[in-house]
């Protein structure tokens, strides 16, 4: 590159273009001395091979709802041609429908939003203090209490239904908010800590240390020092708590069901024993996708990170 | 800062450490790795619980006081600075934390700040500074109070040489111009002995001397702190005293001063007091260390291996056959069976 330069440097425009230039073959890797084999030449490869797969993967799972956006906007007859139709006269009338119609789903989002809300709320609220506690304190049953709380989460769904429905029962909670929240948290809560726990353990104990000389106390160092740097941990934590309480179908049908219906409940009324109303489904699915899409990609980064979290230890801090 | 007895622990991390720290002073405490140096700095934070003891800071006991309540700020190795804060939020962190008006955090940050030359970097996170800098940037964090002692753990290990031996004059000035009487960690012995006004060392949780860094040099309490300070430490090898005569490696060695000690004794002499000469101890060159301006000789003498500093390595080779002779006042002398100085 030396040599491209000194041949451009007569004037400050050809000195400009050199400038391009090196940038652009730099861009396209064709800026070194032996073509092939260099290290950014695997690189090079490595991410395309990368962008590739990812490609192949995001398009497997993306057809589905791509699928259901293309349905939602057809009629129910369109929906039924076969072979499917890709090209046909888009309409309104679905959502239309799902908005404003008998069967509106307006009442049901929320629904959704406040048990999904409250639950998530709540789980933060028990679930940040319990995982500071378990990753700090040098509890006596640390490792026992660790051991359950993960427990609780290999017990398969089902077979937990039918004794919270009793005890629901027993204390009139069935088909209430407050219930049907209550046998979320028994859910979100364990995971939250599990997860929680994790990122409070990788800041480091001097962290506190120094926020107690400095005189903040338990209480504000937990405040001041350490949320701010599990800020990542706790977006990721919400998500997934949001996300579970919101797309949960099993529990609420069984223990919810009239009073408290959330979205995922009342699509379910489009299909029927006659007949499957599949557009209007399609529309309700996207109206229902939409909140939790929009918390996804403001998320995004976070949820990444979390993801890989523990796989470069301190990656934090330098 | 008055006596301190400080057990700790099931296996007995500390035992029976007792230090006295006067007003103004700079203390190092010297030890290697494990041997409670860093353990008995947390405990004068507040850090550490304790077992049996007390810590006591101008005449108060302090043993039951959080750390908080001990206006003692610290230094970490790590720096543990808070990474999400800029510099300036870090600087005046512990000065929020009671309610210090605004205009006076501002000037207190600052003239902290300007004291170790950081104050262009307000606004950087501690990731986006170097090694460096944010030692300075904890340093600042702990001075900006004013506290009643300052602690410092190992300040220095995470530079490279070079800022190491800067940042360690720095910090000498820094602590005659504040006054403040400060406790220093360190594994590094070289730190410990230019640094400190005293200095402690530290072996398998106990004290093992405390004084001047020249006494401690000079009179060595026993042979483990023969062997550890200096570089390289003292040459320790076994001796026997009779009737004026010192007998080494199946030698007689004629001393024409009064030994106090009788018998089996363990005999100390630094490697730059030993030196070359026509007759003496019969020793082989084994292994020559040229640092440049002087060289480190490997000796065998008598199957025990045996260190030199010279300035005159020119003349050996390895393999050669020579001399050894010492001045008897250079020569050290330690019990054989407990490791204690025997004055002599």
């Amino acid at each position: 590159m030396k040599r491209g330069q000194a041949r451009f440097s007569r004037s400050g425009r050809a000195e400009k273009g050199a400038r391009l230039d090196f940038r652009v073959r730099k861009m396209i890797g064709e800026n070194r001395a032996w073509p092939v084999f260099t290290k950014e030449g695997t690189a090079r490869i490595r991410t395309l091979l990368l962008v590739a797969i990812a490609a192949v993967l995001l398009a497997v799972w993306a057809f589905p709802i791509l699928w259901a956006l293309l349905t939602s906007f057809k009629t129910e007859r369109d929906v039924l041609a076969y072979p499917p139709t890709v090209i046909f006269t888009p309409t309104l009338s679905n959502y239309r429908d799902v908005i404003f119609g008998s069967a509106s789903l307006l009442p049901n989002l929320v629904s959704s939003v406040i048990i999904a809300g409250v639950s998530t709320a709540l789980t933060l609220l028990f679930s940040i203090p319990a995982a500071y506690a378990l990753a700090r304190l040098d509890l006596p049953a640390k490792r026992a209490s660790g051991f359950y709380v993960l427990a609780t989460q290999m017990l398969p769904p089902v077979g937990l239904i039918i004794p919270y429905y009793l005890v629901l029962q027993k204390v009139g909670g069935l088909d209430t908010y407050s219930g049907l929240i209550l046998i979320y948290l028994t859910f979100s809560l364990p995971f939250a800590i599990w997860l929680m726990v994790s990122y409070f353990e990788d800041i480091p104990r001097e962290m506190e240390e120094a926020a107690l000389l400095d005189r903040a106390g338990r209480l504000r160092a937990l405040w001041y020092v350490i949320l701010p740097q599990v800020r990542g941990g706790i977006a990721v934590t919400t998500i997934f708590v949001f996300l579970n309480a919101w797309n949960e179908f099993l529990f609420a049908v069984v223990l919810g069901g009239n009073r408290v219906r959330p979205v995922t409940v009342a699509m379910f009324n489009f299909i029927s024993v006659e007949q499957t109303l599949w557009a209007k489904l399609a529309a309700g699915a996207m109206l229902a996708m939409a909140p939790v899409i929009l918390l996804g990609l403001l998320a995004q980064r976070h949820i990444v990170k979390g993801l890989t979290v523990g796989a470069v230890k301190g990656g934090g801090r330098t | 800062m008055r006596g301190i007895v400080k057990r700790h622990g099931t296996f007995t991390a500390l035992s029976g450490i007792d230090l006295d720290i006067e007003p103004g002073e700079f203390f190092a405490l010297l030890g290697p790795s494990g041997s409670g140096k860093t353990t008995t700095l947390r405990i004068l934070a507040g850090l550490e619980p304790l077992d049996e003891g007390r810590v006591l800071l101008d005449g108060e006991d302090v043993t039951a006081r959080e750390p908080g309540a001990r206006d003692v700020a610290m230094v970490f190795q790590s720096y543990a600075l808070y990474p999400h804060m800029s510099v300036f939020d870090n600087i005046a962190f512990p000065l929020r934390m009671i309610a210090t008006p605004k205009d006076e955090v501002e000037r207190a940050v600052r003239d902290a700040a300007a004291k170790v030359h950081i104050d262009h970097l307000f606004s950087r996170r501690p990731g986006q500074l170097s090694g460096g800098q944010q030692q300075r940037c904890a340093l600042a964090r702990a001075i900006v109070r004013k506290p009643k002692l300052f602690l410092l753990d190992e300040p220095l290990s995470n530079l490279d040489a070079k800022l190491r031996l800067e940042t360690r004059v720095e910090l000498r000035k820094l602590q005659r111009a504040l006054g403040v009487t400060t406790v220093y960690v360190t594994h590094d012995q070289e730190e410990a002995m230019t640094i400190a006004d005293r200095l402690a060392v530290f072996m398998e949780g106990k004290i093992v001397q405390t004084g001047a860094p020249q006494d401690i040099f000079s009179r060595p309490a026993s042979t483990v702190v023969a062997g550890f300070i200096g570089s390289p430490p003292m040459n320790l090898m076994p001796a026997e005293v009779r009737e004026g005569v010192l007998r080494v490696a199946g030698v007689d060695l004629p001393v024409h001063r009064r030994l106090g000690a009788q018998g089996a004794v363990t005999l100390g002499v630094r490697p730059a007091a030993l030196r070359i000469a026509p007759s003496g101890l019969p020793a082989r060159v084994y292994l020559i260390e040229n640092l440049g301006d002087t060289a480190i000789v490997d000796l065998d003498v008598g199957g025990q291996v045996i260190k030199l500093r010279t300035e005159q390595a020119r003349e050996l080779r390895e393999g050669d056959a020579v001399h050894l002779t010492f001045a008897p006042e250079s020569m050290h002398v330690f019990d054989r069976d407990d490791g204690l100085r025997r004055e002599i």
